[in-house]
């Protein structure tokens, strides 16, 4: 009988959290819902009061405007070379600087460190930055979105702090067995250190995803410009467009097409981030935790 | 450690202050090289004297323009037939500057504090950045004796509407004004004239008594007839047109001022310049507002304004059976008259959204309520569109002024060059049919157009070609055409730079609070002397002061 009283409060503490967590779904998902009905429902709904969960009737106007633009193909090659360039600059480099400064015979460690904590906390600004891109001869180069901030300081401190915490007699047998330097960070450490760098790699991965500003500074080429920055156009380009003045001028339902924008934006993103996430959060937390 | 530590800090703050050094020259040896533009600046104008003999040697190799005297909607496609005919019309080369248009002043900015910069230039977002550009070097004086010698028909139309103040600064011309012809009809007052039907009224309300009493019905007699007490009069866009009824409106837009955007207009009164939104007659207006609302005219959701999303001019409250008179849109967001040469014309693109939401709605275009003292009107955003400027660079050569000035003299006075320019190659982008014009493009968007060439080389949009070749849509403008009041084109003074966005929020308080009935309409006398105190009387003086310099006083 105990153990059927126990059972029993297990019971509803199970049916109380799965209720709260069930809620807190709901909670995140309906704003989404809203977004996906309106992307595609003709104007009448998207300028009604109201919630709009499931859509009614269709209209897909909106993504017909987004995808009528020829720019948006290329821009998805570019947006997608440029993560993937971003990411795997990003590791290697992280990687190895954050090594070195993990071990407490690094000559001037201190030193080193604070060099690298400092572009924390001061940048030149954009203008400098600016400047430093044109006389480098990066304008109008996919290197000029990937090699300014291929290396994160706050990134590099996290991977840093985690290899710190792998046991040092590891590497100490390694070396009785005769592995050498490069052999141990190759064999010994990395194999350790993969859930950080997958943090490393979905933070970067996802900064690069959405970063529009720089393209819009750095790069002249329409067609060199990244997704985020296209799709900024075209929401404001249909604005520009209800409001000519020409009689005859068909007009565009803007705030669906903002939304299939989005839509359109997030797609991968929400495809990719359900398989990488379990590493997002144990990478963070190790890092975090431990630093 | 702790020892390695105190060596570490020093060293750390040498570095910061490398750092900032390194920044500080930077930013000084960009200053140098705008200063000495500046300085060169001065020998185009007497250069430009003996300019006449450039005109006839077009056998001369093409000048080569750095260009950015349009909206960069998107990026020209070099080559294009509008480009060549331009090209071989001015005997110039064009190097077309491509600038984000959805962020233009920051990207600008950036590449000209870079030391980059186009030879002719788009003055956004208005007239008022020209002060800034001047100080840093960007912009060169134009003579007016240059302007008058390549461009007379240009120089006329300008003085015609008056806009060689709004580019001056410190008694010189720095830009070429542009005209807007929509911005001298003032926004519309939509009814919704099915609603005053039901409830009994036949003849639009003129008057303010009139349009209390409609808005009055509307509130009660369930004009759309659901059985519930849920419709209102007005909302934040009817706003500014009763405020109208007593004088310039002092918000002219509550939307925009709610969010902290600057929102302070000039009017021009007993000959000094003052701001509207302290005027008295604007506390009579309040307190008859504060009625309203007691009474319920006025949508309790008018602070968060009746545009819930979408496009600025549509009326979310208006197009949900909410409320009976909207504004802020233009004749042409509203237009309920069809074309009928034009098959497919379904009218303006907020009526047709108002007909999609409630198919058996009917609008009349209002005219604003006349006050006590006969004033009415409402909010016109006035003729002067971003001008055109040359900077220190593209001055520097005399050709490029006088190939700039023709551009624009010919926008003016040749019909042909000003349509193809502006619209796009007839037969190609638009025809002409029995005096109307027919665009064959109707959905291409403004990306797309700019990459064919469209409205990249015209510069000055002409008004009189604007009605000529929309007629229809002109005269439809015409015919619901009424009282407005537009912003006195003032010169801009550092103070209003930094107080506006302060006094902005304190008058969107002020008058918030008065029209909630939180305050009294006393409080107004209050909400003045503070307005005054804190960078108000300063402003006054300030551009009392400049603009009396600048008409040369």
């Amino acid at each position: 009988m105990p153990t059927y009283k126990t059972h029993k409060s297990d019971m509803i503490f199970t049916i109380f959290v799965y209720a709260v967590l069930t809620l807190l779904a709901v909670v995140t998902l309906l704003p989404f819902l809203q977004i996906v009905t309106l992307s595609m429902s003709p104007a009448e709904i998207v300028n009604s009061y109201g919630f709009h969960f499931i859509p009614t009737s269709f209209d897909f106007s909106g993504y017909r405007q987004v995808f009528k633009n020829d720019l948006i193909w290329t821009a998805y090659g570019n947006t997608i070379l440029r993560t993937v360039l971003a990411v795997t600059l990003t590791l290697i480099l992280t990687f190895l600087g954050a090594y070195p400064l993990s071990k407490k015979f690094l000559p001037h460690r201190t030193f080193w460190t604070g060099f690298v904590v400092l572009t924390m906390f001061f940048s030149g600004g954009m203008i400098p930055s600016y400047i430093l891109i044109k006389e480098l001869g990066l304008m109008n180069s996919i290197w000029s979105l990937i090699l300014p901030g291929a290396v994160s300081t706050f990134l590099l401190l996290i991977v840093r702090n985690f290899i710190h915490e792998i046991p040092e007699a590891l590497e100490e047998s390694a070396k009785m067995d005769g592995a050498n330097d490069i052999y141990i960070l190759w064999r010994i450490i990395l194999p350790l250190s993969l859930p950080v760098l997958a943090t490393v790699a979905l933070y970067t991965g996802v900064y690069h995803w959405n970063a529009w500003f720089d393209s819009m500074l750095y790069i002249q080429d329409e067609k060199k410009q990244v997704l985020q920055l296209v799709l900024r156009h075209i929401v404001l380009d249909g604005d520009l467009a209800a409001s000519r003045t020409e009689t005859g001028q068909t007009n565009v339902n803007t705030e669906s097409m903002k939304l299939a924008t989005l839509i359109v934006s997030i797609l991968p993103i929400l495809c990719v981030y359900p398989f990488l996430q379990k590493y997002f959060v144990k990478g963070t937390l190790i890092g975090s935790i431990k630093g | 450690m702790t020892k390695k530590r105190k060596i570490v800090k020093p060293s750390a703050s040498v570095l910061l202050c490398c750092v900032i050094a390194a920044g500080m020259l930077a930013a000084c040896s960009s200053n140098n090289n705008g200063n000495s533009g500046t300085s060169d600046s001065s020998t185009p104008a007497a250069l430009a004297g003996n300019g006449d003999n450039n005109q006839s040697t077009n056998k001369e190799d093409p000048v080569t323009i750095d260009w950015l005297a349009y909206n960069s909607f998107g990026q020209m496609t070099p080559g294009n037939t509008i480009e060549k005919m331009v090209s071989e019309k001015f005997n110039a080369k064009f190097n077309i500057w491509y600038i984000d248009s959805s962020n233009w002043v920051d990207a600008l900015n950036v590449k000209l504090a870079g030391g980059e910069m186009p030879d002719v230039l788009l003055v956004k977002p208005d007239f008022n950045t020209i002060s800034k550009y001047v100080d840093n070097g960007v912009l060169a004086p134009i003579s007016e004796d240059t302007i008058r010698q390549f461009a007379p028909t240009y120089a006329k139309l300008i003085n015609q509407y008056d806009l060689w103040n709004t580019v001056k600064y410190d008694g010189q011309i720095y830009a070429l004004p542009a005209i807007n012809i929509n911005g001298d009809y003032p926004t519309a007052l939509i009814w919704r004239e099915d609603w005053l039907k039901k409830v009994g009224i036949t003849k639009i309300p003129q008057t303010l008594q009139e349009f209390e009493e409609a808005l009055t019905k509307i509130r009660n007699n369930d004009p759309d007839g659901n059985g519930k007490k849920d419709t209102y009069g007005l909302s934040d866009y009817a706003l500014p047109a009763i405020l109208g009824a007593f004088g310039y409106p002092g918000i002219s837009d509550f939307k925009n001022a709610g969010k902290g955007i600057v929102n302070l207009d000039y009017i021009q009164k007993n000959g000094k310049i003052q701001l509207a939104a302290i005027q008295p007659e604007m506390k009579d207006a309040l307190t008859l507002l504060s009625k309203w609302y007691k009474e319920g005219l006025i949508d309790p959701e008018f602070i968060t304004s009746e545009n819930t999303g979408g496009y600025w001019a549509d009326s979310n409250a208006f197009y949900n059976n909410r409320i009976a008179l909207t504004g802020k849109g233009m004749y042409y967001h509203w237009r309920n008259q069809m074309n009928a040469n034009a098959p497919d014309d379904l009218g303006g693109g907020q009526y047709q959204n108002l007909l999609k939401a409630q198919p058996n709605a009917e609008i009349a275009f209002g005219t604003p309520p006349v006050g006590p003292d006969g004033k009415s009107g409402t909010i016109k955003w006035g003729v002067n569109a971003p001008p055109v400027g040359i900077t220190t660079k593209g001055a520097k050569d005399p050709r490029k002024v006088e190939t700039i000035l023709q551009m624009a003299e010919a926008s003016i006075t040749d019909y042909d060059y000003y349509n193809t320019t502006f619209r796009g190659v007839e037969g190609e982008d638009w025809k002409e049919e029995n005096g109307n014009y027919i665009n064959l493009n109707p959905k291409i968007t403004s990306a797309d157009a700019t990459k064919k060439g469209i409205s990249v080389f015209h510069m000055i949009e002409s008004p009189d070609f604007n009605k000529k070749f929309d007629a229809f849509n002109y005269q439809f403008a015409d015919s619901v055409k009424t009282e407005g009041y537009a912003p006195f084109p003032a010169p801009t003074v550092d103070s209003f730079t930094k107080y506006a966005g302060d006094l902005t929020k304190l008058t969107d308080d002020a008058y918030l609070k008065i029209i909630l009935g939180e305050a009294s309409p006393d409080s107004f006398d209050d909400f003045v002397k503070k307005f005054e105190a804190n960078g108000g009387a300063q402003i006054e003086k300030d551009v009392n002061e400049a603009y009396n310099k600048m008409v040369g006083k």
